[in-house]
């Protein structure tokens, strides 16, 4: 399951461009699970695993500061243990474990918040400093690396009890795994287009670029 | 004389750099405020020099509640930073910095998180199924979203120190609202073209892709009825029906 102490620390770089530095999208499953692939030896399966998280995190956007889930460490953890068991088992356990994670992270991002706001000072009680502004400012951030790699940690402890107790009792072919999670995909899909205006604005661009590409993948 | 030339290079250059780090506090009280705060100190060093009393006042003023998109938070950090060194009143700028956080957080939502970022890696994951290396996949989903990205806080910034607290009239200007729905348009077909992938993709290789094309289009039907809330519904269901599966494979 490759270097844990390089994955943790992995984890909390992504868990750091989620929110709190830069905002680059390494951290976007379709990034992070490529990455963490490359680490363990197959990027191939790496793209797999977080290009169908990422479906399900297309209609998601952090607006106005909403409880969000959050892609980075999860699609680690979600590669990580897809790397423990061969075949369309390590998938549905990957993609099954990644989400579950995703919910864990927006939960401890919740916290983070709440205790980002008791660190941060308040000008309406008491004269703010630089220092002190600075200080609260990189203790922050340094809080959200900490929770990024204790949640990459948790995970991967997960991923191997999980890899170790459930080889080879996924029932399902990889065909049927793989539709099982796109037509799963397909409800966050259908909750984007409603967020930009619904079928009636949009139902012609996506009939658009499903038949064109469709017709494209067949011809070439 | 130029506006960075008279704020100090150094502070200038050392204000947008902070910029990358101004969600590093982001909480519930005070928002984006103390990032704010931390960002715009070696400006309020410059400007404050000779006036340590004021430069406390300043920064416990620039630390209060601020809230606006991450990278269009650069437009205001930048207008702000103009109008402390025109040595603009300091009420003026709290009526600027309260006028401007509402738009400049829902136009970012709509261009980048709803239009831009969907765009990209749709794009993206569409390159993937077209055959792509992953290293060629991920590069261009990086380029592509960063220049975009790198464009916005670099202009907003520079904006932001040129017109200060003119920046409305710019903003007018690039239409911004119809860029984000362009984009929007874009993300909608290039989730079509992706899904249109999938499907050719499961017919070159054998896969029965009419019963699972029509039970992807019920998907999108129920997803778009659900609504975008639906997210958190949707994770259980999902990792919930494949731990079932798992009982299922476990028991017999």
């Amino acid at each position: 399951m490759g270097d844990p102490i390089f994955l943790i620390g992995l984890g909390g770089i992504l868990a750091l461009d989620g929110t709190s530095v830069g905002q680059f999208m390494i951290s976007r499953p379709l990034v992070a699970g490529t990455l963490t692939g490359w680490a363990l030896g197959d990027p191939y399966l790496g793209l797999l695993i977080g290009g169908l998280i990422e479906l399900y995190f297309i209609p998601v956007f952090p607006v106005g500061g909403a409880d969000f889930p959050e892609g980075g460490p999860p699609t680690l953890v979600a590669v990580a243990a897809a790397f423990g068991v061969p075949g369309a088992g390590g998938i549905a356990l990957g993609v099954t474990l990644g989400l579950l994670w995703c919910r864990l992270a927006a939960l401890s991002n919740r916290l983070l918040r709440k205790v980002n706001g008791t660190l941060v000072p308040d000008p309406s009680r008491a004269p703010v400093t630089s220092r002190r502004i600075v200080g609260a400012h990189l203790a922050c951030m340094a809080m959200d690396f900490c929770r990024g790699g204790i949640l990459t940690a948790l995970g991967l402890v997960a991923a191997r009890w999980a890899a170790g107790s459930l080889p080879d009792i996924w029932p399902l072919t990889p065909s049927w795994t793989l539709g099982l999670l796109i037509l799963g995909a397909s409800l966050p899909a259908g909750a984007f287009v409603r967020s930009l205006g619904g079928w009636r604005k949009r139902g012609v661009l996506f009939a658009a670029g499903a038949g064109g590409f469709l017709i494209g993948s067949i011809l070439l | 004389m130029n506006p960075v030339n008279r704020m100090g290079r150094w502070g200038c250059v050392s204000t947008f750099l902070r910029t990358f780090l101004i969600q590093g506090s982001w909480n519930r009280r005070t928002m984006l405020g103390a990032g704010f705060g931390f960002s715009i100190l070696p400006t309020l060093r410059q400007v404050y020099r000779e006036d340590p009393g004021g430069f406390k006042e300043a920064v416990g003023r620039h630390s209060e509640h601020f809230n606006a998109h991450p990278y269009l938070a650069n437009l205001a950090l930048g207008a702000v930073c103009r109008m402390e060194k025109d040595g603009k009143d300091s009420e003026e700028i709290r009526r600027f910095k309260l006028a401007v956080r509402g738009p400049l957080g829902s136009l970012g939502d709509s261009l980048v998180w709803a239009g831009w970022r969907p765009a990209v890696v749709l794009a993206a994951l569409g390159l993937a199924l077209m055959g792509a290396s992953p290293g060629l996949t991920v590069l261009f989903f990086l380029s592509v979203y960063n220049l975009g990205h790198l464009l916005l806080r670099i202009g907003g910034f520079a904006v932001g120190l040129e017109r200060g607290s003119q920046v409305g009239d710019t903003l007018r200007k690039l239409a911004l609202p119809l860029q984000a729905d362009r984009l929007a348009g874009m993300g909608v077909f290039f989730l079509g073209g992706v899904l249109g992938l999938v499907i050719g993709r499961g017919w070159a290789f054998g896969v029965h892709v009419l019963p699972w094309a029509a039970l992807v289009a019920s998907g999108l039907i129920l997803g778009s009825r659900l609504g975008q809330g639906s997210w958190r519904w949707i994770l259980w269901s999902v990792s919930g029906l494949c731990g079932a599966i798992f009982l299922f494979g476990w028991l017999g």
